[in-house]
């Protein structure tokens, strides 16, 4: 199947081989949650809800008393894919990319200022159509951002493929199940560091090289908007504190 | 909004010429807390600590004169917290005294409701109910419900060879409340998933011989899954809500069947490019009957309150959902146990006051049909 078309070089949805998919985030949308935020990357949408610091829950998985306990839960909704899933929670992918979201959160988050409590990160799927990895790590950074929980910096993630010999940007779900490789990378984005580093299939040295730089200008790009996000969002809050 | 700030006047003349601030457009403060505290404040007369330049208006916790009656102000919004939290049930007596609550309701209204139809697009109905209050900017959303309806086909059972089903399943994901965690799911999720199952069945709203393809050999099965994504009192009706505008937008669609006799959805891109034999002409959406509306009420002392938040219903403990339909029946009565007793007085008020609702949510319902359809 052609990814890309060989003619107008573009993609199945109408995009550039490095162009990412329209990008919408909104903050506190969960009034009940300290800090929650809706992101959507192209047609995926996910609402991420902070509650935290709070006190732990659990005596036996707190681990380390100098350190706040991050915990994390992925979870899909019944609708989101395209035939409805029979076990949304609970089933292995969820288990895995809720321990990928909480590590990659738990390298920025400043754990030891808020020791003896716990942070909880909760991530609902409303709608897949691939990345719902990246648009989960974006959702929890906009969320932790509006609970006011410290950070090092912000942490952005962005997935990008190779198909049909060209690196292509943010892969939607057609385009990741047809079994290329998928790199998905996280980033700090001021401190230009690495905390998530994913791919599946093969791929040669030379030829991952220029992908994963593909997925971090991706994350850049992210890292702008939600800048942008985050700065529209304090002005509201000043402004309506009439300040 | 002029509402709340006419009803804040109304309890704070002293401060009526501060109301305005320098746009002179009302504006809502960062959190509601602020909003509450500011209001109840004023209600609670914690005189002692007042003074005349201290800002108790809704916009602002500094103004320019007042310093030093801002700080005052900051610890005396932090008394009306802590009683709030030590002694809810005289908080709200002292609220139910002056015939309204602390988020300057009256007794009998509701949260302001609106409902979008079709948030989800890969399911085949779907409708996003919020419940609270809408400010120009953004949303400060107290409820939310997003329902979303997939159907799938089946065979339908010797009993009911052309019949189709309903299955209602209602989720409330950690991210709807700090009382639901990982591992402790809510105790009241699956209660309210039966007693929508309940009601949308015994409404009559759907008729299930709508639902079947082939008599005999398929019919329709429609999985509805509602997420609450923020939890604030009377889920209930949200979720009902949810449920029967997702029904008014489902669309049933285009099927046709293989030699095998298997029988599969056709989407509208492939029904063009290849002839198959389709067994329904058209997509159609379901003829629905009388929709069931509801309200829930919380019961103390005589005082009936409309559309409870969380905080209300964990104080007052008595709640009532009465469930009504278009034509004027009684669908459903659901009073589970609790501390106050409903004499027949106050189930006919809350009958009338579900009456009143049933119109709103009717009017809110064909607002958003009719925008959906002119999109």
């Amino acid at each position: 199947m052609e990814y890309v078309n060989p003619l107008t070089g573009l993609r199945i949805d109408g995009r550039r081989p490095t162009e990412m998919r329209h990008l919408k985030a909104q903050i506190g949308v969960v009034s009940k949650a300290d800090g929650s935020a809706l992101f959507e990357m192209g047609n995926t949408r996910v609402i991420a809800a902070v509650y935290g610091p709070r006190e732990v829950q659990n005596r036996g998985q707190q681990m380390n008393n100098n350190e706040a306990l991050v915990r994390c839960e992925y979870s899909m909704a019944n609708f989101s894919t395209g035939d409805r899933a029979r076990k949304p929670k609970g089933d292995r992918r969820s288990t895995e990319i809720s321990l990928v979201i909480r590590q990659t959160m738990e390298a920025c988050i400043l754990t030891k200022l808020m020791p003896r409590s716990q942070i909880d990160i909760f991530v609902q799927v409303l709608q897949a159509d691939g990345g719902t990895r990246s648009a989960c790590i974006n959702a929890a950074t906009l969320a932790l951002a509006d609970a006011g929980i410290p950070m090092r910096d912000i942490v952005t993630s962005c997935s990008a493929g190779y198909l049909c010999t060209m690196p292509l940007l943010d892969l939607n779900y057609a385009e990741d199940s047809a079994g290329g490789p998928d790199v998905t990378v996280g980033i700090l984005a001021k401190m230009d560091k690495v905390t998530l580093l994913q791919m599946d299939a093969k791929l040669p040295l030379d030829t991952f090289e220029t992908v994963m730089q593909l997925a971090i200008e991706g994350c850049k790009a992210i890292a702008q908007y939600i800048r942008e996000i985050m700065l529209q969002n304090t002005k509201q809050l000043e402004c309506r504190r009439g300040s | 909004m002029g509402l709340l700030i006419s009803q804040l006047a109304h309890y704070n003349q002293a401060q009526k010429k501060q109301n305005k601030t320098k746009n002179g457009t009302p504006k809502v403060p960062s959190s509601q807390l602020s909003t509450l505290n500011s209001f109840s404040h004023s209600l609670l007369k914690f005189t002692a600590r007042r003074t005349p330049t201290s800002s108790y208006q809704m916009e602002t916790t500094q103004t320019t004169e007042g310093g030093g009656g801002g700080a005052t102000g900051i610890a005396a919004q932090m008394e009306v917290e802590a009683f709030r939290r030590l002694f809810p049930l005289p908080f709200y007596k002292r609220h139910l005294l002056e015939s309204v609550r602390p988020d300057a309701r009256a007794l009998d209204s509701a949260r302001d409701t609106t409902i979008s139809l079709g948030p989800v697009a890969s399911a085949d109905g779907s409708a996003l109910v919020k419940i609270g209050e809408t400010v120009r900017l953004s949303c400060w959303v107290k409820k939310a419900m997003l329902a979303a309806i997939k159907l799938e086909v089946m065979t339908p059972s010797k009993e009911r060879p052309d019949e189709g089903s309903i299955v209602v399943e209602f989720y409330m994901p950690p991210i709807c409340s700090p009382m639901v965690r990982p591992g402790r799911p809510a105790e009241v999720a699956p209660v309210i998933s039966k007693q929508l199952l309940d009601v949308i069945r015994s409404s009559g709203m759907v008729n299930l011989k709508e639902l079947c393809l082939i008599s005999g050999k398929a019919s329709w099965i429609a999985y509805l899954d509602i997420y609450c994504l923020n939890a604030d009192g009377s889920l209930f009706d949200a979720a009902l809500l949810s449920a029967v505008a997702a029904f008014t937008h489902l669309q049933i669609p285009l099927v046709s069947v293989t030699e095998e006799g298997r029988v599969f959805t056709v989407s509208s891109e492939q029904e063009e490019k290849t002839k198959f034999e389709l067994v329904n002409k058209e997509k159609r959406k379901l003829s629905l009957s009388s929709i069931p509306f509801p309200l829930t009420c919380v019961i103390h002392e005589d005082y009936i309150l409309v559309d409870p938040t969380a905080e209300e219903e964990t104080v007052m403990e008595t709640s009532i959902t009465l469930v009504l339909d278009t034509l004027g029946n009684l669908v459903s009565i659901y009073k589970p146990g609790g501390v106050g007793l409903a004499s027949t007085e106050i189930m006919k008020e809350c009958i009338t006051r579900t009456k009143r609702r049933m119109q709103e949510l009717k009017t809110i319902l064909e607002e958003s049909v009719s925008v959906m359809e002119v999109d």
